[in-house]
C-alpha cells in the first residue's frame, strides 16, 4: 500500500512537471508549426535565474519566482523576434536544426555563466512535508502539483473564453486566414513563444524544487516531449493525460527495474530512458498520439 | 576560355568537368601525398580527425542532405560502429580489415531495423523517434558490462597482416585514403540512379513515388547506408583513440556533425569535406586563441568545452538564417563573381 501510494505520489509530481513542459511544446508548436528542441534548455535557465535570485542575491522567493518568470518569458519574446521571425514558411528540418543550435548555445550560455556545479533553490518548501496517517508528501511536490492544475486550468479558460486565446486558436488553425480575419499574426507567434518560455520556467522552477539546479536539467526537454507525443502534439487536453501518464510509468520503472540485471545487463537508472522508450513506442504505434489528429497532406 | 559546350551526357556527368578541374585535383593529391612530411604531430592529429568526421558527416549528409530524412541518431551509429569493433577485434580477435566493414554493417543492421519504423514517420516526427534511439543507445552502452559503461573499454591498435599502425602519420595515410574513398564513392552514389532518387524524395516525396520511385525501397538504402557511413567512422574513431566512453557519442557529437554538413552546405559532397575541416578546426582554434590570452584570463581555459558547443550552435543557426547554402554557397558565388567581373549580367 505504501510503495503503491509513494509510487503514485511521485508518478504524479513528475508528471505535472512534464505536462509543464509538454504543454509549453504544444503552445509553440500549435501556433508556429516549430517543434522546439530547445524548450528543456528554457526550464533550465528559468531554474537558473530564480536560484540566482533567491540565493545570490537574497530576494524574497515569491518576489524572484516572478522575477524568473518575467525574465523566462522575455526570454522567449527574445528567440522569436531575433531567429524564428525571420524563418517563418522555411521547412520543417530547418526550424528543427534551428532549435537545436538555440539549445546548445543556451546550455554554453548557462555554462560559461553559472559553471557546471549543481545548486538548490532557497525555496520555503525545503525540508518540511505533510503527513496523512502514516503517508508523507513533500511540500515541493505538493506545490508543484498545485500550481500545475492552476495553470492548466487558467489555461483551458484562456483559450475557452478570451479574446487572445481565440485569437491564438484561429492563427493555429490556419495562419492565412487568422491574418486576413484582422488577427495580427507575427503578435500571436510572439505571444505564443512567450507563453511557452513561461510555462516552461514555471516547470524549471518546480522541477529544481523536487531536484537541483545543474545543467543536465535539459533533458526534461526531450523527455516531456514523449509525454507531447503520447497525449498528441496538437491537444492541449492530451498533454495533462500523456504528462502523467510518462510519470507514472516511469516512476514505475524506477520502483520495481532500477535492481534488475539480465545476464550482465544493469537496469540502473532506467528512469532516464523509460520516457524514451515510450516515445519509440508511441512513434511506432499510433505516431499522432492519443488525442492527435492524424496529418492530412495535400498535393 | 575554356570549351563549355557538352556534346554527350557521358561528358556532362563526368565528375571533372575540364582541364582545370583535373589540374586542380591533382595539385590536391600532391599537396595531400607530401605536405604531411612537414607537419608537427598536433598538425597531424587534426587532420586525422577531419578524416574521421568526414566520413560520418558524409553518411549524415547522405540521410539529411540528400535524401531530407531528419536523423538526430548519428551520434548513436558512430558509438555502435565504434563499440563493435573494439569488441570484434578485442574480445573475438578479428583482424582489423575484417572489423571495419563489419562494424559498418552492424550499425547499417541497426539502421535498417530504425528506417523501417521511420517509414511512416516525417519530419519532426522522426527527428524526435531518432533522438530517443540515440539515448537509448547511450543508455545501453553504459549499462552493459560487456561495454564498461563509464569505466571505459580500450581497443587494440590498428594492424593489417604483420603492419601495425603506430605514429600519427602512417595513421595520416591511412585515413586520408580511406577518406578520399568515401568522397569518391559517395560522389559517384549521388549522381547514380540511386542519389537521383534520393534527391526526388527530398523535394516532393508524393510526386517521387508517383513518378515511380519506390520510397520505402529508397528511404530503407538512405538509412542503412548512412548508417554504414558513421559505423565505419566510429570504427576508425575507436582505434585512433584507443579509449571508449559512451558519453562521447551522446547528442553533442550529433550536433558536430550537423553543424559540418549545415556550414558546409545541405547537399553536397564538397560541402560536407569544406565543413569537416572548418568545424574540426573550430575548436583547435579556440584552443590557440585561449592559449594566447591564458595570462590575462586564466579561467578561460576551463571553459573550452563550452564556448565550442555555443560557437557551434551559433554556426548552425548563422547558416541557417543568412547563407542556407553554406560554405559551398559562398564559393560558388565568389566564382560566379570572378567569372562576370566587372560586369555582372
Amino acid at each position: 500500500m505504501e510503495t503503491a501510494v509513494d509510487v503514485l505520489f511521485s508518478g504524479f509530481s513528475m508528471g505535472a512537471i512534464y505536462a509543464l513542459v509538454a504543454l509549453g511544446f504544444v503552445l509553440i508548436f500549435k501556433s508556429t508549426g516549430i517543434l522546439n528542441f530547445a524548450q528543456g534548455e528554457l526550464c533550465m535557465i528559468g531554474a537558473y535565474i530564480c536560484y540566482y535570485f533567491t540565493t545570490e542575491l537574497e530576494v524574497p522567493y515569491l518576489l524572484s519566482l516572478v522575477a524568473a518568470i518575467a525574465l523566462g518569458s522575455c526570454l522567449g519574446a527574445l528567440i522569436d523576434l531575433l531567429i524564428f521571425r525571420k524563418l517563418v514558411g522555411e521547412p520543417v528540418h530547418t526550424t528543427i536544426l534551428v532549435t537545436v543550435g538555440l539549445a546548445s548555445i543556451l546550455v554554453s550560455l548557462t555554462g560559461l555563466i553559472w559553471g557546471n556545479d549543481t545548486y538548490s533553490i532557497q525555496s520555503p518548501f525545503i525540508g518540511k512535508a505533510i503527513i496523512v496517517d502514516e503517508f508523507i508528501f513533500s511540500e515541493a511536490s505538493v506545490a508543484t502539483i498545485a500550481v500545475a492544475v492552476v495553470l492548466f486550468i487558467l489555461f483551458i479558460l484562456f483559450f475557452k473564453k478570451s479574446l487572445l486565446g481565440i485569437a491564438l486558436m484561429g492563427t493555429a488553425e490556419d495562419s492565412d486566414t487568422a491574418g486576413l480575419m484582422g488577427i495580427n499574426v507575427k503578435k500571436m507567434r510572439m505571444i505564443a513563444w512567450i507563453l511557452g518560455a513561461l510555462v516552461a520556467s514555471v516547470a524549471g522552477i518546480f522541477l529544481a524544487e523536487q531536484s537541483f539546479v545543474h545543467t543536465g536539467m535539459s533533458h526534461i526537454g526531450i523527455k516531456a516531449m514523449a509525454a507531447a507525443i503520447l497525449g498528441g502534439m496538437n491537444s492541449i487536453g492530451g498533454v495533462i493525460v500523456g504528462g502523467l501518464l510518462v510519470g507514472l510509468i516511469e516512476s514505475l520503472a524506477a520502483t520495481f527495474l532500477t535492481d534488475l540485471a539480465l545476464g550482465g545487463f544493469h537496469f540502473g537508472d532506467i528512469k532516464d530512458v523509460t520516457a524514451f522508450v515510450i516515445m519509440i513506442l508511441v512513434l511506432m504505434i499510433r505516431p499522432h498520439g492519443i488525442f492527435g489528429t492524424k496529418e492530412v497532406e495535400r498535393v | 576560355m575554356v570549351r563549355n559546350f557538352k556534346v554527350s551526357y557521358r561528358e556532362d556527368m563526368a565528375l571533372l568537368q575540364n582541364r582545370w578541374q583535373k589540374g586542380w585535383l591533382g595539385i590536391l593529391i600532391l599537396a595531400l601525398i607530401f605536405v604531411p612530411l612537414f607537419l608537427n604531430r598536433y598538425h597531424l592529429s587534426i587532420l586525422n580527425e577531419i578524416s574521421i568526421v568526414l566520413i560520418g558527416a558524409l553518411g549524415l549528409n547522405l540521410i539529411i542532405g540528400f535524401t531530407g530524412q531528419l536523423s538526430l541518431a548519428h551520434g548513436a551509429f558512430v558509438a555502435i560502429g565504434a563499440y563493435s569493433s573494439g569488441l570484434l577485434t578485442g574480445n573475438l580477435a578479428i583482424p582489423f580489415l575484417i572489423s571495419l566493414p563489419l562494424s559498418g554493417l552492424i550499425a547499417a543492421g541497426l539502421g535498417l531495423i530504425i528506417g523501417i519504423p521511420a517509414l511512416r514517420l516525417k519530419g519532426l516526427y522522426l527527428a524526435l523517434g531518432t533522438m530517443a534511439f540515440g539515448f537509448v543507445i547511450e543508455y545501453i552502452l553504459q549499462h552493459w558490462d560487456l561495454t564498461q559503461g563509464d569505466l571505459g573499454m580500450g581497443v587494440k591498435q590498428i594492424s593489417i597482416g604483420a603492419w601495425t599502425i603506430k605514429t600519427q602519420l602512417q595513421y595520416y595515410y591511412f585515413f586520408a585514403v580511406l577518406a578520399c574513398l568515401f568522397v569518391l564513392i559517395t560522389s559517384n552514389l549521388v549522381r547514380s540512379k540511386i542519389g537521383r532518387s534520393f534527391i526526388a524524395i527530398r523535394d516532393r516525396d508524393t510526386a517521387a513515388e508517383a513518378m515511380g520511385i519506390p520510397i520505402a525501397k529508397y528511404k530503407i538504402i538512405a538509412f542503412s547506408l548512412s548508417a554504414f557511413y558513421a559505423g565505419c567512422s566510429g570504427c576508425l574513431l575507436a582505434h585512433y583513440n584507443r579509449w571508449l566512453v559512451p558519453s562521447s557519442f551522446g547528442i553533442s557529437l550529433t550536433i558536430t556533425v550537423i553543424a559540418v554538413i549545415i556550414v558546409g552546405g545541405l547537399g553536397t559532397v564538397l560541402g560536407t569535406v569544406l565543413g569537416a575541416i572548418l568545424i574540426t578546426s573550430i575548436p583547435h582554434i579556440i584552443v590557440y586563441f585561449v592559449d594566447i590570452v591564458q595570462n590575462s584570463y586564466p579561467a578561460l581555459s576551463g571553459v573550452v568545452v563550452e564556448i565550442k558547443l555555443g560557437i557551434f550552435g551559433l554556426v548552425i543557426i548563422g547558416t541557417l538564417l543568412f547563407e542556407p547554402a553554406g560554405l559551398v554557397g559562398i564559393y560558388q558565388r565568389l566564382k560566379v563573381y570572378w567569372k562576370t567581373w566587372p560586369f555582372k549580367y
